[in-house]
């Protein structure tokens, strides 16, 4: 299950990023991703959101900085949520 | 390392003239700043007062890589209901200047809106900038406060024009020349019509000191008639338009001897985008809509005698909009973007009918006390 989650995270931060997902890994970030500004950014939150059904609270963003963090996160909530 | 997000408090002064520091090596606008001390000039927390400003930043261990300001203030919907509503101004991201800190925008934003859910954010230089897309995205309603100008002296106006024509310094005065016809006597001809149109009353204008319990009669006449307005009693405005800031004139208007509203007037500082015209803004007014059109025309006939060569302001109120251009002011392009968070949003349903009869100006802005 963790991998579908982290495989869905990495292809709406490819599609929300406008790059190839083999470019992406858990490392990525707004400091190694040329595209990834702050309105990308909110829209990567947006996107996530919308497609797991989640909300993002502000503390929770605070930890949002790479790929492999956001997934885990997601992980992390969706469990918590009971739809993991 | 996470960002979180702090009131500001005297720990992070240091903190925030080295953000500053960097942001001006950078080449940030000189208004991207953060004050250094935690307690706002303008419109600080006092004991009991309902209108004042917090500042918050945006922390990454001891260094500061973001602020924005709260203003809180208490708003009237169609005169009954009373909200203390959040403003949002003045958000600086370091992500401005380092991509890697792109994300103290969106966390900025989403911490305002868990502190104060109906919050407002106004001006922001137009739909091109981050901040409206962002809260576009948020899912945020937005329309633009018309802007509206008249020209007292078109001599003046037209000579400026031609000097700037040469020098091609800027672009303002002639995209308002554009609006206007671009000729002395298509700018006279209008302008004589306009004011015709405007028609002539009994109303008279007087310069006050300050705001007192008049005002407070003039808000409660008018405020059912407004979907959505700060509150503009006699406590606040002596809060927002303090006797000791001389730099605005308060000016009380009579019609046929009663006491019918307000408005406050201001000469802009001198910017190269205007040369050397002498330009008054209309920054707040207040009234019942059906008397709008006296209170526009004695402040423009008082703006007249006090040999300004320009007026401008913003008016969201589509009433106050027509008395405007009844008193001969044309419309411009406006870059002034009001934007409502969807709790907000939700207290101006139907949004499209309701944005027509709020009241905004630029009294509501984050350019007061000395950018208006």
């Amino acid at each position: 299950m963790q991998e579908v989650v982290r495989h869905k995270v990495l292809s709406i931060a490819a599609d929300v990023l406008s790059v190839s997902p083999n470019l992406l890994s858990d490392q990525s970030s707004s400091k190694t991703v040329e595209s990834w500004d702050s309105i990308c950014h909110l829209n990567l939150i947006l996107a996530l959101e919308d497609s797991f059904a989640l909300q993002f609270a502000p503390e929770e963003m605070e930890q949002m900085e790479t790929i492999g963090q956001i997934a885990s996160l997601v992980e992390a909530k969706l469990a918590q949520a009971g739809k993991a | 390392m996470p960002i979180v997000i702090r009131p500001h408090s005297a720990e992070h002064v240091e903190a925030v003239v080295r953000f500053n520091r960097r942001l001006m090596a950078a080449g940030a606008a000189d208004w991207m700043q953060i004050e250094p001390g935690p307690e706002p000039s303008w419109l600080p927390k006092r004991n009991g007062q309902k209108l004042y400003n917090e500042i918050f930043l945006a922390l990454e261990n001891d260094e500061v890589r973001g602020a924005y300001v709260l203003k809180h203030q208490e708003f009237s919907f169609h005169g009954s209901t009373v909200h203390s509503i959040g403003y949002y101004h003045h958000p600086i991201s370091e992500g401005m200047i380092n991509k890697a800190y792109a994300a103290v925008g969106a966390l900025m934003i989403r911490d305002a809106l868990r502190q104060e859910p109906l919050l407002y954010a106004l001006g922001m230089d137009g739909y091109d900038k981050p901040l409206p897309k962002m809260l576009k995205l948020l899912g945020w309603k937005d329309y633009l406060v018309p802007f509206y100008f008249r020209i007292l002296r078109p001599f003046r106006f037209l000579r400026q024009m031609e000097a700037l024509r040469q020098s091609r310094r800027n672009r303002v005065l002639m995209d308002v020349a554009a609006f206007s016809g671009a000729g002395w006597i298509g700018i006279k001809a209008l302008d004589s019509f306009r004011t015709l149109r405007g028609g002539r009353g009994a109303c008279t204008s007087s310069e006050v000191p300050g705001f007192g319990e008049w005002a407070d009669d003039v808000w409660k006449n008018a405020k059912d008639s407004y979907s959505m307005t700060a509150v503009r009693n006699s406590e606040v405005l002596k809060q927002l338009y303090p006797s000791s800031q001389t730099q605005f004139t308060r000016l009380q208007v009579a019609s046929n001897r009663a006491i019918v509203g307000w408005s406050v007037v201001a000469a802009r500082g001198p910017k190269p985008r205007f040369g050397n015209m002498r330009v008054a803004s209309v920054v707040d007014c207040f009234a019942a809509p059906e008397n709008a059109p006296a209170v526009v025309r004695a402040t423009t006939e008082a703006l007249q005698h006090s040999h300004f060569d320009m007026v401008v302001t913003n008016q969201s109120n589509a009433e106050w909009s027509r008395a405007f251009e009844r008193a001969g002011f044309m419309k411009g392009p406006s870059n002034f973007v009001f934007a409502a968070s969807p709790q907000l949003s939700q207290l101006l349903s139907p949004f499209d009918e309701a944005k027509e009869h709020t009241h905004f100006t630029r009294g509501d802005g984050d350019g007061l006390p000395n950018s208006f």
